[in-house]
């Protein structure tokens, strides 16, 4: 029988979120900073290829939180978007990649409850 | 540190960052009259506040805090008013460097900033309950 994928799938999908949120939070939190230039995580596919190679290679290193917060990046705006002051932070997009953030979550846990409300009615029966 | 506890930590590190920073927007406006008792005696002096970006280096997080609190070396308004105490010799009187225009729209920006830290603490609330509901037996 093959194991159940999802599960480990969503739980990873969710911890990526939640590193995400954190950098939203950063950056709105510095919204005022002088120099301070806005930050992202890589989209969530390139995390899960680069941890699905590393994982393949060592066996003994899983997708964690070390190898989520390697790949926040600050992106260099340059132009109109950046204040006198030097900061990059756009409050609107920030804002909307949070609420962005959220969405998908709670399509996240959504799934999770479904896939484990079918598991259970298998097993009752 | 699970990063849903670290995204309302940052954001209540921003909120405390403000409420700072609209103190010393308050003391500006509250000073904006402020003159000195002695004749020729400096005024009120406008504060300023300067945050910075600090990483914590255990959990990789970029909170801010106000880095310091300074002066704002501008020169003084001069008016003339002969009977005021801190009036000088020639009858002049130095007015506190405050613009009312400007501290109001520096409290602006600043309520805007606190709403959004607000708007953070709020979505990670969402979040944790959503992740809580899978718990729930439905």
């Amino acid at each position: 029988m093959q194991p159940i994928q999802l599960f480990k799938l969503a739980s990873q999908q969710a911890e990526w979120l939640t590193v995400r949120h954190t950098v939203v939070a950063g950056n709105i939190a510095n919204v005022n900073t002088p120099g301070y230039a806005a930050k992202d995580v890589e989209p969530f596919q390139a995390v899960m290829e680069s941890t699905r190679t590393k994982m393949a290679a060592t066996h003994s290193r899983h997708f964690s939180d070390a190898n989520l917060r390697d790949s926040i990046r600050s992106n260099e705006i340059n132009g109109i978007a950046v204040h006198p002051s030097g900061n990059t932070v756009n409050l609107a997009n920030e804002v909307s990649k949070g609420s962005g953030i959220k969405r998908e979550y709670e399509i996240n846990t959504s799934i999770v409850k479904t896939v484990n409300r079918m598991m259970l009615a298998t097993v009752r029966k | 540190m699970d990063p849903l506890s670290l995204s309302s930590r940052i954001a209540a590190s921003g909120l405390h960052a403000q409420e700072t920073r609209l103190r010393i927007v308050s003391e500006n406006l509250a000073n904006a009259q402020s003159t000195g008792d002695t004749p020729g005696a400096d005024p009120y002096r406008r504060k300023t506040v300067s945050f910075a970006s600090y990483l914590d280096n255990a959990t990789g997080a970029s909170r801010v805090k106000v880095q310091r609190l300074g002066f704002d070396n501008s020169d003084f308004v001069v008016n003339f008013d002969p009977s005021h105490p801190a009036a000088d010799e020639k009858g002049m009187v130095k007015m506190p460097n405050v613009n009312p225009l400007i501290e109001l729209a520096d409290m602006r920006e600043t309520n805007r900033s606190y709403e959004a830290n607000l708007q953070t603490i709020k979505q990670t609330r969402e979040l944790v309950t959503l992740t809580l509901g899978l718990l729930r037996n439905n």
